[in-house]
């Protein structure tokens, strides 16, 4: 196991304005995700994904359970601000609307506007945000106004924004969902990139079963608790239970898991359209 | 029921402006009565603006609008009769919600008819079960909804008009999978029992193979491809090449084809892959 960056201990959230008798939103979770790890958390709606990353980011307080950050107890009450203003440094998030997370009217502002609150000496801001808008293939676009761009390319701007506060973590929140295949696309590679070069760990929550599949590792989450954690490979075997509680797996997996019932011998598991070819191709060519 | 015809339809951005874009370029395209029409192009195709043209929340600035045959602007101030017939339900239609309860949200329309009480009250039953929405709900703040029941409640608003032309953009966006099956499921169903023409805008391509009969592509602005599943999913090159996302066995079948395999186009669901696989491996 890596070096864990947040650990949670029976975690559990319930709403405020919840009576007694509704379910808790979270019921003792408990998980570790690595420093550097790509995972992807899926549930459907309702199942506490979007609460267990607010929790995460220290957005809202659990009302029970404990999270750590980097070995830091988040949720003890002694935390001075400063604390819990420096790891919150460490920790971005995208949201699902890229409309409502750019501020500022020119695209190079909205990326400075991080660093500049964090106090970051303005040359400092400049290397930053160039870096950051390169790094997110957006640097032609410095001075254009961010209600004019593309959704995918407003995403990456937020992305942008968080990278310049110069995160060790970014959680991403349905950040795909209200995008076109073309700007889920920009943004996925970007998500991808940042992880796998720079080593920045990704929690992202989707409902996107193709985009699930990109990560080192799946967490689905249902009634609040986890039900899978595993491989892509691993948690898209489990076709019957994900569609018990509301969830897909890709067409290929489906493929390969409908051949096999056919009798079709298929070894190994498959998410990709072009892994599926690779493994029929072998056993096409072994049958003949 | 009802069919939409554009003739010769061009419609501009910031007319006379210097930013001035030509959002929809020429379009001939005849909306079939009683079926489920998709309509699919990326982010700025048009297809969003073409959408607003169908009920008249924008005049184009060339060519007509026809509904049965009717111009929709012969006589511009009874547009708003144009949009009691066709009903559009835009993206995210849950931020629209304002009542008290989710009954009076649903009964705004009706009532702006000019219908009576009586009348609304069972056109506010019969579209809260054609969405899928549980009675109980009815006289909940539509605030205290989920994203899904929200999302129903917006639907439900537009069906109690009982519109003859039903258009949905994006009705599905941000559901999970099970709650994208139950909103088609749902359109499915008003459509057969009332036979009326439904129009569906999505980026889902997988979706849209299941449950459209026809479909449109749009790119730039024009109408590109039509025709029905088949022929539009033999041609799935020219889809990539547009930018437009296709199914995944979609993409396998291709794949394989590369790799030296006889497969055919026009491949778009599991069923249809595991009846081509199983010939091929002679069962």
């Amino acid at each position: 196991m890596k070096e864990p960056f947040v650990e949670t201990r029976e975690l559990s959230y319930r709403y405020e304005s919840a009576d007694a008798a509704e379910p808790r939103v979270l019921r003792d979770l408990s998980v570790t995700i690595g420093k550097g790890e790509f995972v992807a958390v899926l549930g459907h709606n309702g199942s506490g994904k979007s609460t267990f990353a607010k929790l995460l980011n220290m957005i809202l307080t659990p009302t029970g359970g404990k999270v750590f950050v980097m070995g830091k107890d988040i949720t003890d009450e002694n935390m001075t601000d400063e604390e819990v203003l420096a790891l919150r440094k460490r920790m971005g998030m995208v949201f699902q609307n890229p409309d409502n997370q750019l501020v500022a009217t020119i695209v190079e502002d909205d990326v400075a506007f991080g660093p500049e609150n964090l106090g970051v000496p303005s040359k400092e801001i400049r290397r930053r945000v160039d870096e950051a808008l390169s790094e997110l293939g957006m640097s032609d676009y410095a001075t254009h106004e961010p209600h004019r761009l593309s959704g995918g390319q407003k995403q990456r701007v937020a992305i942008a924004g968080i990278l310049a506060m110069l995160p060790d973590c970014i959680i991403f929140d349905e950040s795909t969902a209200m995008l076109d295949p073309v700007g889920r696309k920009e943004v996925m590679d970007a998500v991808v990139r940042l992880n796998r070069e720079k080593g920045i760990t990704v929690i992202m929550i989707t409902h996107y079963m193709e985009e699930a599949a990109l990560a080192d590792r799946i967490i689905v989450l249902n009634d609040g608790r986890v039900l899978l954690d595993g491989s892509p490979e691993a948690v898209f075997e489990e076709e019957a239970l994900l569609r018990s509680c509301g969830l897909a797996v890709p067409q290929c997996t489906e493929l390969v898991h409908r051949l096999r019932e056919a009798g079709i011998p298929l070894d190994g598991a498959c998410v990709f359209p072009e892994q599926c070819a690779e493994l029929i191709m072998k056993s096409l060519n072994k049958e003949r | 029921m009802s069919e939409l015809k554009l003739e010769n339809l061009s419609y501009f951005h910031g007319k006379g402006t210097p930013y001035e874009i030509k959002a929809l370029d020429g379009i001939d395209l005849v909306i079939p009565r009683g079926m489920i029409t998709g309509l699919i192009g990326h982010t700025g195709s048009g297809k969003s603006t073409l959408v607003q043209m169908f009920n008249g929340l924008l005049r184009p600035d060339e060519g007509r609008v026809l509904l049965d045959g009717v111009d929709i602007w012969e006589k511009p101030k009874t547009i708003r009769q144009v949009r009691f017939r066709v009903g559009l339900v835009m993206q995210y239609p849950e931020y629209q919600l304002f009542e008290e309860t989710v009954a009076k949200d649903i009964a705004f329309g009706p009532r702006n008819m000019g219908l009576g009480e009586e009348e609304i009250r069972v056109r506010v039953e019969e579209a809260a079960a054609f969405a899928g929405l549980d009675r109980a709900l009815l006289d909940k703040s539509p605030f205290d909804l989920s994203g899904g029941q929200k999302r129903r409640a917006a639907i439900a608003g537009i069906i109690a008009m009982r519109p003859e032309v039903l258009v949905l953009d994006e009705p599905a966006a941000g559901l999970d999978p099970r709650g994208r099956d139950e909103i088609f499921a749902n359109i499915v169903r008003y459509q057969e029992s009332t036979g009326s023409t439904v129009v569906i805008v999505s980026h889902s391509m997988e979706d849209m193979a299941r449950y459209c009969d026809n479909l449109v592509v749009m790119n730039g602005g024009k109408v590109v491809m039509q025709g029905d599943r088949d022929y539009i999913f033999s041609r799935s090159e020219r889809l990539s090449e547009i930018g437009l996302d296709i199914p995944q066995v979609t993409r396998l079948m291709l794949r394989l084809k590369e790799m030296g395999v006889e497969t055919d186009g026009g491949i778009y669901t599991v069923e249809q892959a595991v009846e081509k696989m199983l010939k091929l491996y002679g069962r």
